[in-house]
């Protein structure tokens, strides 16, 4: 069934509150002053991509807020990942985060979203979208928006030809898929201290001890939350440096920024702590409301999890890479030691 | 009585610090006495880092005096990748200062009148001189691209202002693109509409970055400017050309920019 590929129309009729294309993000486009972008949460955009058969950044569909449907006229191989939502494929409802078949004429939607921010939709094959400086990720203040509106057509380029298994009229992936959990009302979010951290007395005892709720200012630029501050003293002006996505920045008011991909990349305000690698995918999921608490943790445990992390996304790889040799299903990804992004 | 290093003399290695940024970045900067010394050092480093590449290795951001090193805490530590730089920088001609080849000069024209240069009167009376004066020795500075900022904007430095030129007391929060703005002894262009606290006293007809050229921007770091002034009758003539190097035909480039040019070269 390894057919040719083929070019599939898939036609957006709802466009959800913001949906764009979306990948990793950019690779040493920061030297040059370009933030790296890419999927808000890294985790659920890989995880969609490799239950499809896709390397890890391939270009997918990343949404936020209201209903997202599409029709397509072809049989499509499609994930959906993030936050939970309600998906369904000519009305009836299929799992997130799985491979799902979808077969000609069929109409998706999505909607429903609930708890975190974000979904994520792949597609088996590639999705035919401009790129600038390698990724098709937005760089809306550089005149790349990259949004997806209703009545688009998107263009797919794909093996995939449709699925029907001799015995099983429902194919059963048994997949050993990572899916975070957003349902608690308080998320957990691991730090290691910052630069300024020591120069904010009572700083640490306060991110370990009380909640913090983020606030509808936050954008792709970095999370605003509310909840208690202490100003470091004595730091004088400080040159504005590079600043890693994660900081914990403490501005002149009373408030709290953690950054985004989309951050400005070089700041002057204090940095009290950093997100762990492994945590920014939740703060990626981060809505106005959420509570956080935060938890200090050794360099060593922040490596630690983020080797856990790509150990669980690899050990996928291997599973879908076998399940589809053996289905004989397309499988377009070549096996990436290294994670793609930053 | 103090002895200076002849000229020409090989100076001191780079005193390289590292500290950790998170688990996934090095804040490097280079120890000196005064900040050119330390600016002049962080530029190196770069040029360092993005010629050797470490392992690991996943992007650099420059700052004003310093540079972050993001990297895949998977493939190297905080402690390696910190010997890695120190290694590449004292194998590399004991920290020479120096553009690295094939720099390029640009001539960048700009129009000023009240609407492009709503803070040209304030530089002016922040410095003690004419607003003439202050385009005077904007025009007269070759400056050099130290870094490229946000959405690649050129930060240039030095401007031969006889002292500091501060920022907005409130940051303007939509600057259009092409402003010419100036902050300390530093200038930058804005590439795309945004917020700026710098002071603006000029613009530039010029489209500086376009994301369908490829690359988005003809200028690097380490290549040099200079700013000539022109009559508000240039613009339209002038207005979304796309800024090239001033060697070879530069249609934007005016006559009169042709020597400083040639002296540059």
């Amino acid at each position: 069934m390894s057919a040719a590929e083929r070019s599939v129309t898939l036609e957006v009729r709802e466009n959800a509150w913001l949906a764009t294309f979306q990948d990793l993000g950019r690779e040493q486009s920061e030297a040059l002053g370009v933030p790296c972008g890419g999927a808000a949460d890294q985790h659920s955009a890989s995880v969609a991509n490799i239950l499809v058969g896709n390397p890890r950044a391939a270009t997918s569909v990343e949404m936020m807020g209201g209903r997202f449907a599409f029709d397509t006229s072809q049989p499509v191989l499609i994930a959906v990942t993030g936050t939970p939502a309600d998906v369904t494929v000519n009305g009836n409802e299929v799992p997130m985060w799985e491979p799902v078949c979808i077969p000609a004429n069929a109409r998706v939607v999505i909607g429903n979203a609930r708890h975190g921010m974000r979904n994520y939709l792949a597609f088996g094959g590639t999705l035919v979208t401009e790129r600038f400086m390698g990724s098709a990720s937005p760089e809306a203040r550089m005149g790349f928006p990259q949004q997806i509106s209703a009545g688009q057509r998107l263009e797919l380029l794909t093996r995939y030809t449709g699925f029907e298994h001799p015995f099983l009229t429902q194919p059963l992936f048994r997949l050993p898929v990572p899916i975070p959990s957003f349902e608690q009302p308080v998320w957990t979010v691991d730090i290691v201290e910052g630069p300024e951290t020591d120069a904010a007395p009572g700083i640490r005892e306060l991110l370990a001890s009380r909640e913090y709720t983020v606030t509808a200012k936050s954008n792709h630029v970095g999370l605003r939350l509310d909840g208690p501050v202490v100003h470091p003293e004595g730091l004088g002006e400080i040159v504005s440096h590079g600043v890693p996505i994660g900081a914990f920045e403490i501005p002149h008011g009373d408030e709290l920024i953690i950054l985004g991909r989309y951050r400005t990349l070089t700041a002057g305000y204090p940095i009290v702590a950093f997100a762990t690698k492994a945590s920014l995918p939740m703060l990626g999921q981060a809505r106005p409301g959420q509570r956080m608490a935060f938890r200090w943790v050794a360099n060593d445990a922040a490596v630690e999890s983020h080797h856990e992390a790509q150990r669980l996304l690899h050990a996928l790889e291997e599973r879908v890479q076998s399940l589809f040799g053996a289905l004989d299903l397309p499988h377009g990804a070549i096996p990436v030691p290294a994670p793609a992004a930053a | 009585m103090s002895t200076q290093p002849a000229p020409g003399q090989p100076r001191q290695p780079l005193d390289v610090k590292a500290v950790p940024f998170g688990d996934s970045a090095l804040m490097v900067s280079v120890a000196a006495d005064d900040d050119e010394a330390r600016q002049a050092g962080s530029r190196r480093l770069r040029e360092i880092l993005l010629e050797v590449q470490p392992h690991g290795l996943l992007d650099v951001v420059a700052g004003v005096d310093s540079l972050l090193v993001e990297f895949d805490c998977l493939a190297i530590s905080h402690d390696q990748l910190a010997q890695t730089v120190r290694l590449a920088a004292a194998g590399s001609g004991a920290g020479t200062a120096g553009h690295a080849h094939g720099s390029e000069h640009f001539v960048i024209p700009m129009v000023v009148n009240e609407a492009f240069a709503p803070d040209l009167a304030d530089v002016a009376t922040e410095l003690g001189i004419s607003p003439e004066a202050v385009l005077g020795h904007l025009e007269a500075s070759v400056l050099s691209i130290n870094l490229l900022a946000s959405a690649m904007a050129p930060m240039m430095g030095r401007v031969q202002f006889p002292g500091q030129v501060s920022r907005c007391r409130e940051p303007r929060t939509n600057v259009d693109a092409g402003s010419v703005m100036v902050a300390g002894t530093n200038a930058i262009i804005q590439p795309f509409p945004g917020p700026t606290g710098w002071k603006v006293i000029g613009r530039t007809p010029l489209t500086i970055c376009d994301i369908r050229e490829n690359p988005p921007t003809s200028y690097k770091p380490g290549d040099t400017v200079q700013f000539s002034v022109v009559p508000e009758s240039e613009w339209e003539k002038l207005q979304g050309q796309f800024l090239r190097a001033a060697r070879g035909q530069s249609a934007a480039a005016p006559a009169s920019s042709a020597t400083a040019t040639e002296r540059e070269n």
